[in-house]
């Protein structure tokens, strides 16, 4: 699993490529949790790259989204593919993330 | 005189060859180790002072005199004793060195070569405090040789007399000396190098293997909190038949399913997946399946009972942990389940009459994500024939060698295909499907699997106890 951070303006994105597994997991909490220590608040996922996410890939982002939350930050998500998009909508965690179709669209959604 | 300073250089190349195969030997010993380990005692110190004083006793003779000096390789002891064992013992050897030369070896350049023996392993000393015990390095060790032998020049040239005699001997004697110690320096230094290298990879090593064994007792734990907190019997429902398997993978995954005797002639039903793996997960199931326990047995509405559970196991979820869950009571007289998907891979359930499947589906949210939800409920009309195949995505998510996933759609087949078979077949032969399908492949993820079917006949099976 590949993980690349960057900024567009205020937001930090974190674009993903390949399988988010139980190991790569434990690589993209590390990740989050260095960018939230130094202070990122607003944060989106770019999935484009991902065609497998497991139950530990979603405890990650449900981790961070609720850690961002307590201090009026969150976790948005863009480009997630047809099978991760079914993994999110089976849990019900569609129900809890904004999701958008491109990075643009959900970095300016802040 | 280029060939006396060619002649001396080969001399003491030689005592060199000689002293580094004792360095050699030296590296090799305990006391070494523990010397490089900064483990200091007095035994080791004394052995490690008086195998390089003698070192550099030896090295103080080679086969060329020079206006009664000789060229020499003696301060290479206290250099490298000073290097590897810091202040003291580079000094210690150096008075070994620097008095032997004072008092068996005469000559002009008596004083000067005496100090600058002491000097080496002071020098040596000095740099390993600044060092902060470490070695300096293999061309570190270099230039400190030469310029230590460069000082060492300076010394004679400063204090022998008459000034023309030391002149004469520093210009014979100053190429071969400072080469032949920065040689030495350099292969003693290479020893190290390549010594702390390996005592590094047999560190790592030992760290490995300590990992993995804690890695395997880790696993072993996961398994055993997980099995433990499994039915290992099969309830006996009149008019129905119902079986479940677990099988988990090496890195338990935290699947799990329950049955829990209600009031009379009702059962509450549940297949979960617990986020992660592993102690974690296995940790997390066993309360998710504890506190789903307790508010089952106090409640009779499946919504209220996941409504409850989730507000307790999201007070508890600090990682994000969170549970999938499904959770029914099933009527076994008036043949109803009333259900609730809190984000579980739907069941499937083979409709007799229609020759359809239908998927048992609802707005839910894994418990754990937040804090307050409200669930909703379902209820379904179960008849003679019907068939529900519970199951976690272990199944559905298991890999062939072409990374493709067995998914929904082989499946369904499956559930239609085998309807008529009982409860326990319907589950082998699904499992069977799977491990098929991902034959010569490490099981992923815990595969759970759970099949209620109402009974199409009449079959007697009263010799098990009823709920």
């Amino acid at each position: 699993m590949d993980m690349e951070d960057k900024k567009a303006g205020k937001v930090c994105v974190i674009v993903l490529n390949g399988r988010l597994d139980a190991y790569s997991s434990n690589k993209l909490d590390d990740k989050i949790n260095s960018l939230i220590d130094n202070g990122c608040q607003e944060m989106v996922i770019n999935f484009e790259g991902v065609d497998y996410i497991s139950s530990s890939g979603l405890r990650v982002i449900l981790s961070a989204v609720k850690q961002l939350r307590k201090n009026q930050g969150d976790v948005k998500l863009a480009c997630l593919k047809p099978y991760v998009m079914e993994v999110f909508d089976i849990s019900g965690f569609t129900q809890l993330f904004e999701i958008y179709p491109t990075e643009e669209e959900a970095v300016n959604s802040f | 005189m280029v060939s006396i300073t060619i002649e001396l250089l080969m001399d003491l190349l030689e005592k060199i060859s000689v002293i580094l195969v004792i360095a050699y030997l030296i590296t090799r010993t305990r006391f070494f180790h523990e010397i490089l380990d900064k483990k200091f005692t007095r035994k080791n110190m004394i052995l490690f002072i008086l195998s390089f004083g003698f070192i550099s006793i030896f090295g103080s003779y080679s086969g060329i005199v020079v206006d009664g000096a000789m060229g020499n390789v003696r301060d290479l002891g206290p250099m490298i004793a000073g290097l590897v064992g810091g202040p003291i013992a580079g000094v210690a050897v150096g008075l070994i060195g620097g008095l032997y030369r004072y008092f068996f070896i005469g000559g002009i350049t008596t004083l000067p070569c005496s100090l600058a023996t002491i000097f080496a392993g002071l020098f040596a000393g000095i740099i390993y405090l600044l060092n902060r015990g470490k070695f300096i390095g293999i061309w570190g060790a270099v230039i400190f040789a030469v310029a230590m032998e460069a000082f060492h020049m300076i010394l004679v040239l400063l204090i022998a007399q008459p000034y023309s005699a030391a002149l004469a001997i520093t210009q014979e004697v100053y190429i071969p000396m400072i080469i032949s110690n920065a040689m030495g320096a350099l292969i003693f230094a290479i020893f190290i190098n390549n010594l702390n290298k390996e005592r590094e990879t047999a560190r790592e090593r030992d760290e490995y293997f300590d990992e993995l064994t804690r890695k395997k007792y880790e696993l072993e734990i996961a398994h055993e909190i997980q099995d433990s907190f499994l039915p290992h019997e099969m309830p006996h429902l009149k008019g129905y038949d119902i079986y479940a398997i677990n099988i988990p993978a090496k890195e338990v995954g935290g699947d799990f399913y329950d049955f829990i005797p209600l009031s009379e002639g009702k059962i509450g039903i549940t297949i979960a997946d617990v986020s992660g793996k592993s102690v974690p997960a296995a940790l997390f199931m066993a309360v998710s399946r504890t506190v789903l326990r307790a508010k089952a047995t106090s409640n009779c509405h499946p919504s209220q009972v996941i409504k409850e559970a989730n507000e307790l196991i999201t007070s508890d979820s600090k990682k994000g942990m969170f549970v999938t869950l499904f959770y029914a009571i099933l009527d076994l007289k008036n043949k109803t389940m009333n259900y609730v998907n809190a984000g579980h891979n739907p069941p499937v359930m083979f409709i007799r009459k229609m020759g359809d499947l239908e998927c048992l589906k609802t707005k839910g949210i894994a418990l754990g994500a937040i804090d307050t939800m409200e669930p909703e409920e379902k209820e379904i009309k179960l008849e003679k024939g019907d068939v529900i195949v519970f199951y976690t995505d272990g199944v559905t998510e298991a890999i062939n060698d072409k990374e493709e996933l067995f998914g929904e759609k082989r499946l369904y087949k499956l559930v239609k295909v085998n309807s008529d078979l009982s409860a326990k077949e319907i589950v082998d032969r699904i499992k069977d499907e799977v491990i098929d399908f991902s034959k010569g492949l490490s099981q992923f993820d815990d595969i759970t699997l759970m099949v209620l079917k109402v009974d199409d006949q009449k079959k007697n099976k009263m010799n098990s106890f009823e709920i």
